[in-house]
């Protein structure tokens, strides 16, 4: 048995107002170490159950059942002590890049201030650690340190974003669709620095997209949503072969129009819709 | 840098057009006016009126030529940065304005500072506090800031401070305790359309994307506010500023009245009331230059703040 | 966010009938002459013939306030209405002709328009002669501009709209259109920026008077009253506490009812898109 690090427990969301349903018993986990993709289409509450967990829900919405993060229920621990797991137990990268950081401040304070926030060095400390975090992920770290987020390109900025976040030292990292607004060369290039630092770190990675390609290629498991609920779970070959539910099928069967892959498997996939 | 030229070429271009309009306008007023200056300085002086008299002033100070001719006369001379004699009290319009100026540009430096002092903690509290009591309390103080005459609140506060605790000295000017009851009617006469912006610039920023990367990276909410959202939110205050600056002169005018205070307001309501003309132009040349120069700062400050601006892009914020 | 609006609509309503009916009252019941002198009872607190007291020179202070009331609030309800006069039709021309007329004549409106209103007004006012007459010319002249470029820029928003695209096509006239589409549209911003504007010029011509090149000294105007009970703050400071919250719950009463009526619209456009 794995030691389980994140586990979401029936976890309903609906609106206070009007009572919409945005989330209906979701139930997942996130072992140590492990990459773990939720997939599905916008709208279906993959960003939602991820701000669960890192605590930015609007004040409008009514949260039941329970989200452990190593056996601490988050939702009943408090804003302060959950704000303190944030950062340093638990990174996120988001799918806006021009979001990631703050755009009139250079990248290099805004690495240092975080750096500091977590860890008791002083500014120069702080100073050389963001350099070398910028070494490690292969960009030019002076040039960046000393650049405004509005001055790199996209794939730059998520790559400093990811490579900040993991210079915390998170047990747990959050995707949330952090190649979406990239180009296909800068998506690959920022999952390739996941993966190369997952492997030096072994902190785990809650990847949340809504292309069946990546998650396919890069992950342990898979969860597929829709409308609110988990519809399905399992080992990418599971989720690719031996799916059940329609809409799995559905995006499975997308992946028909692209090339280069095992015809076999897809052609056996699409039959059975 | 190319920007800066472009922003100095078009600022002066602004000036230029500000001054000639302006003057125009005022100097053609004074032409179809009937009342005639020249009786109210035989008035001054205390002389009885003879059309003989009359006549010889006239042609002393140019008025028996044709308005365009006039007008002509007074802005070369301006180009040449003279701008006439007082008519009452006979001295160089320019030596009367700038002896006042020091005194006014005190009062504007110290109602600025009590303005932020007053509209950032309003602004701040009322954002994070958006529908709640903290927030209908300063939106409260910012509609009821809005709807004070300046004037009264000034009295009020004299009254109290001055009057009744005996605090402070009621007017005049010298020592920097008589700095402080004008400095504060004029920072709270101005606070209410500050506070009101930054809670709404404040409140759109917080729930901006990069503030979420900033919490999600465990940024501690006061450095969050004060560090992240503050500064983006300073960008349309700066914009307000510039925008808001001749209200803050013209403000200016009355505070300096109620308190005695021997700035330019004080100079040119004293020439109104004496329809002193060359005063009155005079005066609008140098307000005219002073808020350009200073929408020249602000420009400058804009680009310090937004560092988007010097990259030739624009504010996405 | 819409209930609060209304309410500002409501508490709009509620003080501006309060006023109103104080001064109406007042101006109907009153049996005291405001601008009559008796120097033998001056400066005496409330009683049954003088409600707020006598001033300096033994008026009767709440048949001044009421005169006062009319004074002020009628000056800034015409001045709105003159400098509208003025700006509309200038702003609907400019922005609807566009082309170098347009151009040149929103360059000299921005020269004017970085110029603080208050400073001009004044000069305006010092050049024609202190007086109440002038001042109010003044304001119209500063405050028309603002009018004209307001209402400029709306009509260049609101002519990029489809439909008056359309009703071009259909060759009706400049003034059809102008009529027909163009002034629905923009009626509801003007009506919320007049009655924010009644609020601002009450507050500029009281502080016209009160340094004194407004209202001169009989006449009850507030800011004039003010400005002669300023000597007698230490004596007898009620003759500046009754002006002075006339016209802040006037100004404010303004105020609200401008919050309430851009609520009141928005609300209104909102549900006209559903």
């Amino acid at each position: 048995m794995k030691e389980s690090l994140l586990s979401i427990q029936n976890l309903s969301i609906r609106m206070i107002d009007d009572h919409q349903i945005l989330l209906q018993n979701i139930n997942l986990a996130v072992n140590k170490g492990e990459m773990v993709a939720l997939i599905g289409e916008s709208g279906s509450g993959k960003s939602l159950t991820a701000r669960t967990v890192q605590g930015l829900l609007a004040s409008n919405m009514m949260v039941t059942g329970h989200v452990f993060y190593q056996n601490n229920n988050l939702l009943s621990m408090g804003k302060r002590n959950h704000h303190q797991l944030l950062g340093s137990e638990i990174g996120s990268v988001f799918q806006d890049y021009r979001g990631s950081f703050t755009p009139f401040i250079k990248v290099g304070k805004q690495m240092v201030e975080a750096i500091r926030s977590h860890f008791s060095i002083n500014k120069k400390e702080a100073r050389e650690l963001s350099l070398h975090v910028l070494e490690e992920i292969h960009l030019n770290s002076k040039q960046i340190f000393h650049s405004y987020p509005f001055q790199l390109s996209g794939g730059q900025v998520q790559r400093v974003a990811i490579g900040l976040a993991l210079a915390l030292k998170p047990k747990l990292l959050i995707c949330d669709e952090i190649t979406t607004a990239l180009d296909v060369m800068s998506g690959e290039t920022v999952l390739d620095a996941i993966e190369k630092v997952r492997k030096e770190t072994g902190c785990a990675v809650l990847f949340i997209t809504h292309d069946l390609v990546q998650a396919y290629k890069r992950t342990d498991r898979i969860y597929v949503m829709q409308k609110g609920k988990i519809v399905e779970e399992g080992s990418p070959v599971q989720i690719r072969c031996e799916h059940k539910h329609p809409y799995t099928k559905k995006l499975c069967s997308c992946l028909l129009s692209l090339p280069g892959e095992d015809h076999l498997q897809i052609i056996q996939g699409a039959q059975s819709v | 840098m190319k920007t800066v030229g472009k922003m100095i070429g078009s600022r002066l271009s602004q000036l230029f057009i500000m001054i000639f309009v302006l003057s125009f306008f005022t100097f053609l007023l004074m032409k179809i006016t009937p009342g005639d200056p020249i009786r109210s300085i035989l008035k001054v002086d205390d002389v009885s009126v003879t059309t003989k008299k009359e006549e010889q002033l006239k042609k002393e100070y140019g008025f028996d030529e044709p308005i365009l001719k006039q007008y002509g006369d007074w802005i070369i001379n301006v180009a040449q940065f003279d701008l006439g004699e007082s008519l009452i009290s006979k001295k160089p319009v320019s030596e009367l304005i700038l002896e006042r100026l020091p005194a006014t540009l005190a009062l504007a430096i110290g109602g600025l500072t009590v303005l932020f002092l007053i509209s950032i903690p309003l602004g701040v509290i009322s954002s994070l506090y958006e529908n709640r009591w903290p927030d209908y309390i300063s939106r409260w103080i910012a509609l009821v800031g809005a709807s004070i005459p300046s004037f009264w609140l000034g009295l009020l506060l004299m009254y109290f401070f001055s009057l009744k605790l005996q605090w402070l000295p009621m007017m005049g000017r010298g020592t920097f305790a008589h700095f402080i009851l004008p400095s504060f009617t004029l920072g709270m006469a101005m606070a209410p359309m500050y506070i009101s912006l930054l809670r709404e610039r404040l409140i759109t920023i917080l729930q901006s994307p990069y503030i979420e990367a900033a919490k999600a990276r465990g940024i501690s909410k006061r450095r969050i506010v004060f560090f992240h959202a503050l500064r983006g939110s300073l960008i349309p205050l700066v914009t307000m500023f510039g925008l808001s600056l001749g209200s803050l002169l013209g403000g200016l005018s009355v505070i300096e009245i109620l308190f005695s205070w021997p700035g330019m307001g004080e100079l040119i309501v004293q020439a109104v009331t004496q329809r002193d003309y060359p005063l009155i132009q005079g005066f609008i040349i140098v307000i005219g230059f002073l808020i350009v120069l200073t929408n020249l700062l602000v420009d400058l400050l804009y680009m310090v703040i937004n560092p988007q601006i010097q990259q030739g892009k624009e504010a996405r914020v | 966010m819409t209930n609060k609006q209304n309410l500002s609509m409501l508490l709009g309503i509620v003080l501006a009938s309060i006023l109103a009916s104080i001064f109406l009252l007042g101006s109907t019941f009153g049996t005291q002459d405001p601008f009559y002198i008796n120097m033998a009872n001056r400066l005496s607190s409330s009683s049954a013939p003088h409600w707020l007291g006598t001033d300096h020179m033994g008026r009767d202070i709440f048949a001044r306030m009421v005169y006062g009331a009319k004074l002020t609030i009628g000056l800034g309800i015409l001045i709105i209405l003159l400098a509208m006069c003025i700006g509309i039709p200038i702003g609907l021309l400019s922005g609807y002709i566009g082309g170098k007329m347009d151009a040149f004549f929103m360059r000299v409106i921005d020269g004017i328009l970085a110029f603080p209103d208050f400073i001009l007004a004044i000069a305006i006012a010092g050049i024609l002669g202190p007086s109440l007459t002038n001042i109010v010319i003044a304001i119209v002249l500063v405050k028309w501009i603002v009018y004209a470029r307001v209402i400029r820029g709306l009509v260049l928003e609101e002519k990029q709209k489809e439909f008056v695209l359309a009703s071009r096509l259909s060759y009706s006239s400049t003034f059809h259109t102008i009529r027909l589409h163009i002034i629905p549209q923009i009626f509801s911003e003007i009506v919320v920026m007049a009655a924010i504007d009644v609020g601002k010029i009450i507050l500029l011509i009281s502080s016209f008077s009160y340094i004194g090149i407004g209202a001169q000294a009989p006449l009850p105007e507030w800011g004039a009253m003010l400005n002669e009970g300023r000597t007698f703050i230490q004596v007898h400071p009620s003759l500046m506490v009754y002006p002075g919250i006339a016209i802040l719950l006037t100004v404010l009463c303004c105020n609200l009812l401008g919050d309430g009526l851009k609520g009141y619209f928005q609300a209104r456009k909102r549900r006209n898109l559903q």
